[in-house]
């Protein structure tokens, strides 16, 4: 498992988040949720908007612009417009106060 | 156009003018106002722009909204706007417009746990907050002057809210909402305040049109009990079961309040509006609760919870004490008005007590119910008489009471006595034409409606 450091854990915020650009890949966004951080792409399966707009509700996440909700974890998708596919998250871990996420295909 | 710059998308408040030829309408010498007022079409415009533009407005009860993005849409004056909560707990309130082509955002009255608006035509989405977040397809998004950031929905210009009322302003000088009642609050909190848990709307909101002009409910509510014993009168003996008469109870324990042009008129007989609602348990918890009411708001303003009584804050926004509907004459041209109702009643209340007010509510003070059909009537007709020709040349007579003022320094505000008197409709009157003579907030704070000082005790010591 190859782990990308993100961002300072300290960076996040509860209810926020938060964008991160990621060198040679689509962002990555982090939010905190079930205790820790949870890391996945930023760029909503329905319309390319940035998560990064929304927010945390009830263990989903929630696009700001067409309303889809995602479960944290496995990325079903909710209230979505036709078309929008799963979102995907990936493994993280928190090492030195950073939160590492394993972004591999 | 063809120039092509950048747009300027901040939000625009228009501002007051001076219409001293509409404030002279109302003749105070003489009691007396134009019946031009109710239904020129000039004066109509003139009110929009100085009156809805600007004064604080009824939006909603805030019991109507307790979770983020949960809404009501409403009016102010004619404009459509979206009452909504955010997420940090406070209330937005927004013109139902796209600022692109202007279409409305959202099309449903309420709702629950709103994300957004999405305006229907483009796909412009905006959030809660009234920012924008998206354009459908991002083809604006993708154009390098696109300065999304700098548009959003229209902000009504203030809100705030008074013991669950939620009220709204376009005027971003008008003064706080606190201000805007003065200590009319002493009045509002016989209905708002005399129970700790406060108050919560109950059942929906029944609309309907009438064909009136907006002022003559605005008027009659404000200080119109007289009304009463000729218009209601079949009604009122189908309910009560027995006539009504012109008693002492209006004249000597009875009282009209002005301040600001809000009014309210009352006796001090305990359930004579909860009567009307014509279920005796109701008149049995009214009673009951009286104590605590007296504990908490002293003996005058403990008396009014249920009895014969009614008030309009100025312009639109009116109740019943003690019969629980409250509602707004939402202006829809000179000559026509959509009424929103809801019923209003003590969270505290058992499901049941709740259950009877909204049935009585509903009886009494909707489309069909037995009082409003009465009054309707008589408004639509008062609306289309004064428009004849010749008929808008004659006077109008609002003069009951010219000499029964009274110092009254337990009370706040203009005090006349007996509530079967036309004072509180020339202080609404003489706060219509204030607004149309003046064009800033100076003259309208220390104008002749404002309270006279006085050191009433009720104030003071609450």
């Amino acid at each position: 498992m190859s782990l990308t450091r993100l961002c300072a854990l300290a960076d996040l915020g509860p209810d926020k988040i938060t964008r991160v650009e990621v060198e040679g890949r689509s962002p990555v966004a982090l939010a905190l949720a079930d205790g820790g951080a949870v890391a996945f792409d930023d760029t909503c399966p329905h319309a390319d908007e940035s998560l990064s707009q929304g927010w945390v509700e009830d263990g989903r996440i929630v696009c700001a612009v067409h309303f889809a909700e995602f479960e944290i974890g496995s990325g079903k998708a909710h209230n979505a417009p036709i078309g929008c596919g799963r979102l995907r998250f990936y493994p993280t871990e928190i090492r030195d106060g950073a939160v590492h996420a394993d972004l591999a295909d | 156009m063809c120039k092509a710059g950048r747009p300027d998308m901040k939000p625009a408040y228009p501002q007051a003018g001076s219409y001293p030829q509409f404030a002279d309408l109302v003749d105070t010498e003489r009691s007396q106002v134009d019946r031009k007022v109710f239904h020129d079409e000039a004066i109509y415009q003139a009110e929009l722009r100085q009156i809805f533009g600007r004064a604080w407005l009824f939006l909603a009860h805030e019991s109507q909204i307790p979770g983020a993005g949960d809404f009501v849409r409403t009016k102010m004056g004619e404009d459509d706007v979206i009452v909504v909560r955010q997420r940090d707990g406070k209330i937005g309130a927004f013109l139902n417009s796209c600022p692109h082509r202007g279409n409305r955002v959202c099309m449903v009255d309420a709702g629950k746990k709103a994300r957004g608006f999405i305006c229907n035509y483009h796909g412009w989405s905006f959030g809660i907050d009234g920012r924008l977040v998206g354009t459908d397809g991002k083809v604006y998004d993708t154009d390098p002057d696109f300065e999304k950031h700098a548009i959003t929905l229209t902000p009504v210009a203030q809100v705030a809210s008074y013991k669950g009322l939620v009220f709204g302003t376009f005027d971003p000088n008008a003064p706080s909402l606190a201000d805007w009642f003065g200590p009319f609050t002493w009045y509002l909190d016989v209905m708002l305040d005399n129970d700790p848990e406060g108050t919560e709307f109950i059942g929906g909101c029944i609309r309907s049109e009438i064909e009136c002009n907006w002022k003559f409910p605005a008027e009659n509510f404000v200080g119109d009990i007289l009304h009463a014993y000729w218009t209601h009168q079949s009604g009122a003996q189908a309910i009560l079961g027995g006539g009504v008469d012109l008693g002492p109870q209006y004249d000597e324990r009875a009282f009209q309040a002005s301040i600001y042009g809000h009014g309210i008129e009352t006796n001090l007989d305990k359930t004579g509006n909860t009567k009307t609602l014509g279920y005796p348990e109701l008149v049995d918890y009214v009673f009951s609760q009286y104590d605590k009411a007296k504990d908490r708001l002293g003996e005058t303003r403990a008396r009014m919870v249920g009895a014969i009584s009614s008030c309009t804050v100025f312009p639109n926004f009116s109740f019943l004490p003690g019969q629980a509907t409250f509602r707004v004459w939402q202006p829809k041209g000179p000559n026509k008005i959509e009424l929103y109702t809801w019923t209003l009643v003590n969270k505290s209340m058992p499901e049941h007590i709740k259950e009877l007010y909204r049935r009585g509510t509903m009886m009494t003070f909707s489309p069909g119910g037995v009082f409003e059909m009465d009054d309707g009537e008589n408004w639509e007709y008062c609306t289309k008489a004064n428009e004849g020709w010749v008929t808008r040349h004659q006077p109008l007579h609002y003069a009951l009471g010219i000499s029964s003022k009274i110092d009254a320094p337990d009370l706040p505000g203009h005090i006349h006595r007996g509530s079967l008197n036309d004072a509180n409709q020339r202080y609404f009157y003489t706060r219509w034409a204030e607004f149309m003579r003046f064009d800033n907030w100076s003259d309208l704070m220390t104008a002749e409606t404002a309270p006279p000082a006085k050191a009433a005790p009720g104030v003071a010591a609450e």
